[in-house]
C-alpha cells in the first residue's frame, strides 16, 4: 500500500506529465531500450548533483541575484557535465565513447534545467536543508525515468503502420502524453 | 540557386523548429494558453535566440565540443538578463504567469545543439538568414496555439469575449497543451504531404508534357 502512495506521489508530481518538462529528450530516451537508460540515468545525475548545487547557490546568492539565476545555473550545470565528462573518460575509453553522447543531450535541457528552477521555486523560503533538494532533484530524475518507460511502452505500436502516415511518431506520441497526463491530473 | 533559397526558409515550414524538429515543445505546451503569453514567450525566444546564435558564432571553432556548449549557455543566460528586464516593463503579467518557463528558453535546442549542427555550417549572412526563419518558425506555432486555446479554453481573444457557446477549458491544461500540439503536428504534415505530392504531380505531368 505504501509503495502504490508512493507510485501515486511520484506520478503526481512527475515533471514530464504536469509541467511538460523534456518532452524532446524523453522521445530520444524512448526511442530504444539502451538509450532510455543511458540517457535517464544521465539526466537523474544531473537533476540531483545540480540541485545539491543549486542549495549552494541560492545560500550564497540570495534574492538579491535572483536575475542571474540562470546564469549560476548554468555554470553548474557547466561544471558538472565537465566533471563527468572527466569521470567518464578516467574510468575508461570504452565507457566513455558510450556514455559521451547521453552526456551532451543531458546537460542542457528543459529536463534539467527546469529542475532547477522548480527546486529552487519550491525551497524559496530558505529553510529547506541539502537533503530536500537532494531528494527532489532525485526524485525528478526517477519521474523522468517513469515517463521515459510509459512512452517506451507505446513507442513500437505510435510509430507502427498501423497508425496513419500524418499521425505516426510525434504527433502520436504528443496525443499518447496528453492522455496520460490526463489521468495524472485526475491523480493530482 | 533555388535550393539555396530553399535550406535559409526551411526553419519556417519544411524544417519547423516546433513541428519538425521537435524543439522547444515545453513552452509551447505549458504557456500557448493564451494570446498574451503567446507574445511575451515570443518576444522572449525571438530575442534570446537571435543576439545568442549571432554572438556565439564569433566563439572559435577548435575549441572541445563540450566547453563550446557551454559557452553557448553562458552567453544565452547573459543575453537573457536584459531580456527579463524588459519583458517585466511590457509584460509584467505574462512573465508571472510563465514562471521558471521564461529562463528555460534560454537553453532551447536551437541555442544549444542547432548552432553546431546547423547554424554554424553556412556563411554568416546565410546563417542570420536561416535563423530568422527558424524563429519564424516557432513565432507562428506559438501565436496560432496561444490564439486557438485561449478561444476555445477561455472564449477569448487577447482578453476580449468572444460570443462562443462551448469553451473546453482542459484545452489551456497542461494534457490539453500535449493533446492539442499532436492534432496540430498531425494537420501540419497532413498538408505537407499533401502539398508535396500536388507538386511531385505538376512535376511529372510537366516531364510527360515534355516528353511529347
Amino acid at each position: 500500500m505504501f509503495l502504490i502512495n508512493d507510485l501515486i506521489t511520484l506520478l503526481a508530481a512527475n515533471l514530464i506529465l504536469t509541467q511538460a518538462l523534456g518532452t524532446s529528450t524523453i522521445f530520444i530516451a524512448a526511442a530504444s531500450k539502451k538509450n532510455l537508460v543511458g540517457i535517464a540515468s544521465v539526466v537523474t545525475i544531473f537533476t540531483t548533483s545540480g540541485s545539491a548545487a543549486v542549495y549552494f547557490i541560492n545560500r550564497i546568492t540570495g534574492e538579491k541575484y535572483n536575475d542571474f539565476a540562470l546564469l549560476f545555473y548554468v555554470l553548474a550545470v557547466g561544471i558538472i557535465y565537465v566533471l563527468m565528462l572527466f569521470l567518464f573518460r578516467f574510468i575508461g575509453k570504452k565507457s566513455f565513447e558510450r556514455t559521451r553522447k547521453y552526456i551532451h543531450i543531458s546537460a542542457y535541457n528543459c529536463a534539467v534545467m527546469g529542475t532547477l528552477f522548480t527546486v529552487s521555486e519550491r525551497f524559496s523560503s530558505g529553510t529547506s536543508a541539502l537533503t530536500d533538494y537532494i531528494k527532489m532533484g532525485f526524485e525528478a530524475g526517477i519521474g523522468f525515468i517513469i515517463a521515459a518507460f510509459i512512452l517506451t511502452a507505446a513507442y513500437r505500436t505510435l510509430n507502427s503502420a498501423k497508425v496513419p502516415a500524418s499521425f505516426r511518431g510525434f504527433p502520436a506520441m504528443l496525443v499518447y502524453l496528453g492522455i496520460i497526463s490526463m489521468a495524472v491530473y485526475a491523480l493530482k | 540557386m533555388n535550393k539555396g533559397k530553399d535550406k535559409i526558409t526551411s526553419g519556417l515550414l519544411d524544417d519547423n523548429t516546433v513541428l519538425s524538429a521537435f524543439m522547444v515543445i515545453s513552452p509551447v505546451i505549458m504557456c500557448g494558453d493564451t494570446l498574451q503569453n503567446a507574445l511575451a514567450l515570443i518576444y522572449a525566444f525571438s530575442l534570446i535566440t537571435f543576439f545568442s546564435v549571432l554572438f556565439a558564432s564569433f566563439v572559435p571553432k577548435r575549441l572541445p565540443y563540450a566547453l563550446k556548449i557551454i559557452i553557448y549557455a553562458v552567453i544565452a543566460s547573459l543575453v537573457y538578463i536584459p531580456v527579463k528586464l524588459l519583458a517585466g516593463e511590457i509584460y509584467p503579467e505574462s512573465i508571472e504567469r510563465i514562471g521558471i518557463y521564461y529562463p528555460l528558453l534560454a537553453v532551447n535546442s536551437l541555442i544549444v545543439f542547432r548552432t553546431e549542427s546547423k547554424f554554424f555550417l553556412m556563411k554568416r549572412g546565410k546563417m542570420v538568414g536561416s535563423l530568422m526563419f527558424c524563429i519564424l518558425g516557432f513565432d507562428s506555432v506559438m501565436i496560432i496555439t496561444g490564439f486557438i486555446r485561449e478561444l476555445i479554453a477561455y472564449g477569448t481573444i487577447n482578453s476580449h469575449i468572444v460570443d462562443i457557446n462551448t469553451l473546453m477549458t482542459g484545452i489551456a491544461q497542461p494534457f490539453g497543451g500535449f493533446i492539442f500540439l499532436g492534432l496540430f503536428c498531425g494537420l501540419y504534415r497532413k498538408i505537407r504531404s499533401s502539398l508535396l505530392r500536388d507538386e511531385d504531380e505538376a512535376v511529372r505531368s510537366a516531364e510527360n508534357v515534355s516528353d511529347k
